[in-house]
């Protein structure tokens, strides 16, 4: 099993024990969510609990390439479980985040590592090769402590009398030698006081931002897991790895010697540069000191950065355009510091914050109001003022150590607090006004799901904001011509054919990727939807490549433009594992994922009448530039498609468009047995059938 | 990283060893001297040949390095055909919440002029192989994985390390870098060493690795910890000094 380790580390929290599963019985799914959404189906026998219930199974994941030199395809975890972020219903849910957790976890001799149950008390996990302790907070007085003070005790712990930098070697079982420290990732004190939006954190800002996992790991006594290992990583074709990386990346990458196209964040050809948001909306702006790209282990362009000022070190994206108007640079980036140390998930804190300030201007909200809020608005763009409202949400209380209602609302997520506070009520109802800007599943918005359709249709029809940057790449690269200058990587025409020529199977439709309002609707469109699924599902969630790198579709420093993807990734995957795969037989893998993913949810709740925007997206126009590829009297153009809703009973024919080229119901939304059959998941429909919830067809 | 092992060094009881020669000449005149007279001289305190100059050595940036590792898994991955941070013999060592540059070093095999590490091996099995520009390499045949060679390297951390070798039915075995010279999986048809490719200078994403045939000056760091920083990388918002 080359890339593999062998075995997933199983803990039972409840009862104190460590057990393992043999990799191989999971191997058919690869990795990462895959076999994430597998060991879950199988260890969850009830479906609808709730993911504060102890029976709650967190399956934290590595792919066969973690740890290894694939470019941006090495450094990423995959965490699931029944999250407790999401609106009315806590889906089960997927978080990933980078670093070296990967690695690590695979040198230390596990593919994975599975937790359920719930421990008596505050505990943390201390892996160290092929040894597992789950040990007691209090000797290290973890539990109280920010993710940074948290890691970094745990690291003194296990190097003992260990100078930094010099080998330490493991006393856990295998020995060996290391310098590095352990990979520890933890929860903050939001985690610790159950707030839905708090994060796993790994080093200073790899973050597991979504699905509140920080808040299930709180509810399981569970402060941290430290991997350490030494082990070695079988790759079937170590030559053929080398050469593919160096093909890679000296074709396909960022080339500082000669440079070519628009520099964008999320390509695979982007520079070695932190994306950072400090300073929105003034304009971006990095910190003008002495700093370094920081890069997860074996990426080729590092996203994150480190500091000479020490101020936001490796904050990234959300994390950075949080507080945007703050009234200094520096207060931005400690704000994102906040973010991290105390473990709170930033788009939620962000638009929840402009939430905040739309009431608070209205009327309805501060100290003395309808809505009695601690916080004082007019010290808006301070460190005290964000300082206290991050605590607010850690802490559950007022921010300044004190009890508060509104303190302890925030905590339940925004949309939770404003039902709370009766503001979902009426024709005039947050959700509907748009005022709270979360369209999907109680969630903040990301990208507008009334323009970019495949970011929306997406996460409607999963569990979760799906942060997945393949088309919206498009977006950023016209917008910032539009505004800033400078053409486009590709015209709208070449754009199309590039994408959808790589989009097997369903290749060479080019009416996927028309984004006009008169498309849609359209089974096209429901193709788009469907291979976005499929192909992120395997090959950036389960083998885990990196989503700001992966796919490669446009690419200027390719012959005519034409990226890597359907060439690389499968290329990669065999050269470590020795598997003959194709970039198809990941696609279908991806398909047989979402399937399962989509069974899990039928067994929680869904069926298809749950499956809708908030009202405002039906009826508030998005108001926003975005320009996307549609036609023009027929030929290709970038089109702004603002001004638009989603037409409600238009979605629902899309709805059905998509269930038919999916195999399932399309009254019900459900999966049906001849689908799943054909995916090799008999015992799945079985289970919906007992459950009553098999789809006809 | 330190000199930790300075003191080792002084035990000359008043003769000038080959060693403490060597650092009071200064890095000019051993370059000089090693260009043109060591291979024939001989210290008769130490009974050990003057081992010629390696004819290449790694330097690097620790102020530019993105901290990817891709070095450090390039290198096992040519050398073992495994993946493994243990095993690389460049390491890069981080911690995320110290400030820039303190965040990061990087420690890389010197190829030193005066090797301890070569003068410490009890059987010969690290010594200058002439077939690869002199470069220190280890025999894994002769090695009884004893290491003396790490325990004697001045260095922290040592830049040979000891770990079960698949290749000797698991037997410990040192390993240290050589350039590249025999690394079995070496992608490159014409190899490594002095005059071949190094992996870790290849895959170096921000080309903070390089190699140089001119001997680094020896005394402390900067010979070997250097600025490989341009204004090309300047553009991309990163400090040239």
């Amino acid at each position: 099993m080359n890339g593999y380790m062998g075995e997933i580390l199983r803990v039972d929290l409840t009862h104190g024990k460590i057990m393992t599963i043999p990799t191989r019985a999971y191997e058919p799914w690869v990795g990462g969510h895959g076999m994430g959404s597998a060991i879950f189906f199988d260890l969850v026998k009830d479906k609808t609990i709730d993911g504060f219930d102890p029976a709650n199974v967190v399956t934290i994941m590595t792919s066969p390439l973690c740890g290894t030199l694939v470019p941006a395809g090495s450094g990423r975890t995959e965490v699931q479980g029944i999250g407790v972020q999401s609106y009315p219903i806590g889906w089960f849910t997927r978080s990933n985040f980078g670093g070296r957790f990967s690695t690590m976890l695979k040198h230390a001799g596990w593919d994975g590592i599975v937790i359920e149950g719930r421990a008596e008390g505050p505990v943390w996990i201390d892996i160290r090769n092929r040894t597992v302790q789950i040990r007691n907070c209090r000797p290290l007085s973890l539990w109280g402590t920010d993710t940074w003070a948290c890691q970094e005790r745990i690291w003194n712990y296990v190097a003992g009398k260990g100078a930094f930098g010099d080998w330490l070697t493991l006393d856990g079982g295998g020995g060996g030698k290391t310098t590095q420290r352990p990979a520890v990732v933890a929860i903050g004190p939001a985690g610790e006081n159950l707030s839905r939006m708090a994060c796993l954190i790994h080093d200073a800002a790899n973050s597991s931002g979504q699905g509140g996992f920080g808040a299930v790991w709180g509810s399981k006594n569970l402060k941290a897991i430290s991997v350490i290992g030494t082990g070695s990583i079988n790759v079937h074709a170590p030559k053929a790895l080398m050469e593919a990386r160096l093909r890679q990346t000296n074709t396909y990458a960022f080339d500082l010697d000669n440079r070519k196209g628009r520099p964008l964040s999320t390509v695979f050809d982007a520079p070695p540069r932190p994306v950072t948001l400090w300073g929105t909306p003034r304009g971006s702006k990095r910190p003008s000191e002495g700093q370094r790209p920081v890069a997860c282990v074996g990426c080729h362009a590092g996203c994150r950065g480190r500091y000479e000022s020490g101020l936001g070190n490796e904050a990234h994206c959300a994390g950075t355009a949080f507080y945007s108007e703050a009234s200094s640079l520096d207060i931005q980036r400690r704000s994102s510091d906040l973010l991290n140390r105390y473990g709170v998930n930033a788009f939620e804190a962000w638009r929840g914050l402009e939430y905040l300030r739309v009431l608070n201007k209205e009327g309805v909200l501060g100290p003395g109001k309808k809505i009695d809020f601690p916080l004082t608005f007019k010290n808006f763009g301070s460190y005290e003022f964000v300082e206290q409202f991050v605590k607010m949400i850690a802490f559950r209380n007022d921010g300044h150590g004190h009890k508060s209602q509104t303190g302890a609302d925030l905590g339940e997520g925004f949309v939770r607090a404003a039902e709370k506070w009766g503001r979902l009520e009426g024709e005039e109802g947050d959700l509907k006004t748009g005022w709270l800007n979360f369209p999907y599943w109680g969630l903040p918005n990301h990208y507008e799901p009334r323009a970019e359709l495949e970011w929306g249709y997406g996460t409607i029809l999963g569990d979760r904001d799906i942060n997945e940057h393949c088309f919206n790449t498009i977006f950023w690269d016209v917008l910032i011509s539009r505004f800033i200058g400078g053409k486009p990587r590709a015209t709208a025409e070449e754009t199309v054919k590039i994408c959808t020529e790589k989009m097997i199977p369903f290749q060479g439709d080019h009416l996927m990727m028309d984004y006009g309002t008169e498309n849609m609707y359209s089974e096209h469109m429901a193709k788009l939807v469907a291979w976005h699924r499929h192909y992120t599902r395997f090959w950036k969630q389960s083998a885990l490549l990196c989503d700001f790198r992966w796919p490669d579709f446009i690419n200027p420093y390719a012959l005519d433009k034409v990226g890597s993807t359907g060439e690389s990734e499968q290329k990669f995957f065999n050269a470590v594992t020795g598997k003959h795969f194709s970039f198809l037989d990941g696609i279908e893998l991806g398909r047989r994922i979402w399937n399962l993913d989509q069974a899990i949810w039928t067994l929680q709740g869904r069926h298809r009448d749950m499956v809708h925007f908030a009202d405002y997206i039906y009826q508030v126009p998005y108001g926003g530039p975005c320009f996307m590829t549609s036609r023009v009297n027929g030929a290709w153009e970038y089109v702004n498609i603002s001004g638009r809703c989603i037409d409600k009973e238009k979605f629902e024919e899309f709805k059905t468009h998509f269930y038919h080229l999916e195999g399932w119901d399309p009254k019900t939304g459900y999966p049906s047995r001849s689908t799943l059959r054909s995916l090799n998941l008999g015992t799945v429909a079985d289970e919906l059938e007992k459950n009553g919830k098999l789809g006809k067809g | 990283m330190g000199n930790k092992k300075q003191a080792k060094q002084d035990g000359t009881n008043g003769k000038i060893t080959r060693r403490s020669f060597l650092k009071l000449s200064g890095a000019a005149a051993v370059g000089m001297w090693v260009g043109n007279a060591l291979p024939d001289v001989i210290w008769i305190d130490e009974v050990i040949a003057a081992i010629p100059a390696s004819e290449g050595y790694l330097l690097v940036d620790t102020k530019k390095c993105q901290g990817c590792m891709s070095c450090m898994l390039a290198c096992s991955l040519v050398h073992e055909g495994v993946e493994n941070l243990s095993l690389a013999r460049i390491q890069v060592i981080q911690n995320p919440f110290q400030k820039w540059p303190h965040d990061l070093t990087i420690e890389q095999c010197r190829q030193c002029v005066d090797p301890a590490c070569v003068a410490a091996c009890p059987v010969h099995a690290l010594e200058a192989n002439p077939n690869y520009g002199n470069v220190r390499m280890v025999y894994g045949e002769r090695c009884t994985g004893c290491g003396e060679c790490a325990a004697a390297c001045p260095y922290t951390p040592s830049r040979s390390l000891v770990a079960a070798d698949e290749r000797y039915q698991n037997k410990e075995k040192a390993g240290k870098c050589d350039l590249c010279a025999k690394a079995p999986y070496h992608w490159y048809k014409k190899g490594g060493g002095p005059h071949g490719k190094q992996a870790c200078i290849e895959v170096c994403p921000v080309k903070a690795i390089k190699f140089t045939k001119e001997i680094p000056l020896q005394e402390g760091e900067a010979g070997y910890k250097v600025n490989l920083r341009d204004e090309k990388w300047a553009s991309l918002g990163y400090p040239m000094d």
